[in-house]
């Protein structure tokens, strides 16, 4: 990380910024109750930042940005237990991210969120299934694929907005 | 052109995801019954619209007889020594699940298990 920004403390502090703002989005959105009894249905606005990040930055940035995300809010969350389902379903969500960015332009950014959005949630279901051994969670799945478009579609435009404006 | 199938298929996704959870809300509960040999998923029943059969689940050479009769599931025969399965009697509740343990099998019904949400997430 350090070798990757050396010489360049303007990137280092952008990242750092990006990375701060995510991580009190993250905290907030703890906050808000949550009024789908699913684990994991919620409208993840941190990932604002991982989608504006993914279209703004390199992949290495983009990774970073969000893995220290990651690990500081279930810190900061107080929720160990669910690291490895973030970490399973924003590593896929990033890898899939960085795909899409290569053929889905700025003015249609919401459609790379609902897709990745779609992806976090089946590398969670994976994970959880893989851990708990049991299949049956997949009856959860259907429920993430909406939550999933609709968190994906809205974080998706926000970001979108946010790209579009900086730009000028 | 691309981005309107693009869009298209985002559209696809969250119908799937809505049928689906129409599906899985509507479905009705305590039915479906699982049967698992050696940990592994062998077949899955659903007691409501089930025909009456009998049948055969093998395990290393043993074998349980499983029965499936007015809506109901029980272990018929056992070739185990202790017959705990067969004297568990008909399946009732998700809390009691039929097992053989010399034959590694279980019947339970399918459904969320207890505790597994406060665990996880």
């Amino acid at each position: 990380m350090l070798t990757l920004l050396r010489g360049n403390i303007k990137r280092l502090t952008e990242l750092s910024l990006l990375t701060a703002a995510a991580l009190i989005i993250f905290v907030v959105e703890l906050q808000i109750p949550n009024p789908f009894p699913i684990p994991g249905v919620k409208l993840g606005l941190a990932n604002i930042i991982t989608v504006y990040t993914a279209y703004r930055y390199k992949a290495g940035e983009t990774a970073a940005v969000l893995m220290i995300r990651i690990l500081l809010g279930s810190i900061f969350g107080g929720n160990i237990t669910a690291l490895i389902y973030s970490l399973a379903g924003g590593l896929l969500s990033l890898g899939g991210l960085l795909v899409f960015r290569k053929f889905i332009d700025e003015k249609h950014l919401w459609i790379s969120s609902v897709f990745s959005s779609v992806l976090h949630n089946t590398g969670q279901i994976v994970a959880a299934i893989i851990i708990l051994q049991t299949p049956q969670i997949i009856m959860y799945y259907p429920f993430l694929l909406l939550s999933g478009c609709l968190a994906g579609a809205f974080t998706g435009l926000c970001a979108q907005v946010v790209v579009l404006r900086l730009k000028k | 052109m691309k981005y309107k199938i693009l869009t298209f298929i985002c559209v696809i996704l969250a119908l799937a995801g809505a049928l689906g959870s129409y599906f899985v809300l509507t479905s009705p509960e305590k039915t479906r019954v699982n049967i698992i040999s050696d940990g592994k998923l062998v077949r899955t029943i659903d007691l409501s619209n089930h025909s009456d059969e009998q049948f055969d689940i093998r395990y290393r050479g043993r074998t349980n007889t499983i029965e499936v009769k007015d809506g109901k599931i029980r272990v018929k025969e056992a070739d185990c020594r202790d017959h705990t399965c067969v004297k568990t009697g008909w399946l009732r509740s998700s809390a009691m699940p039929i097992v053989c343990l010399p034959n590694h099998l279980v019947i339970e019904f399918a459904g969320e298990e207890g505790g597994v949400d406060a665990l996880a997430w």
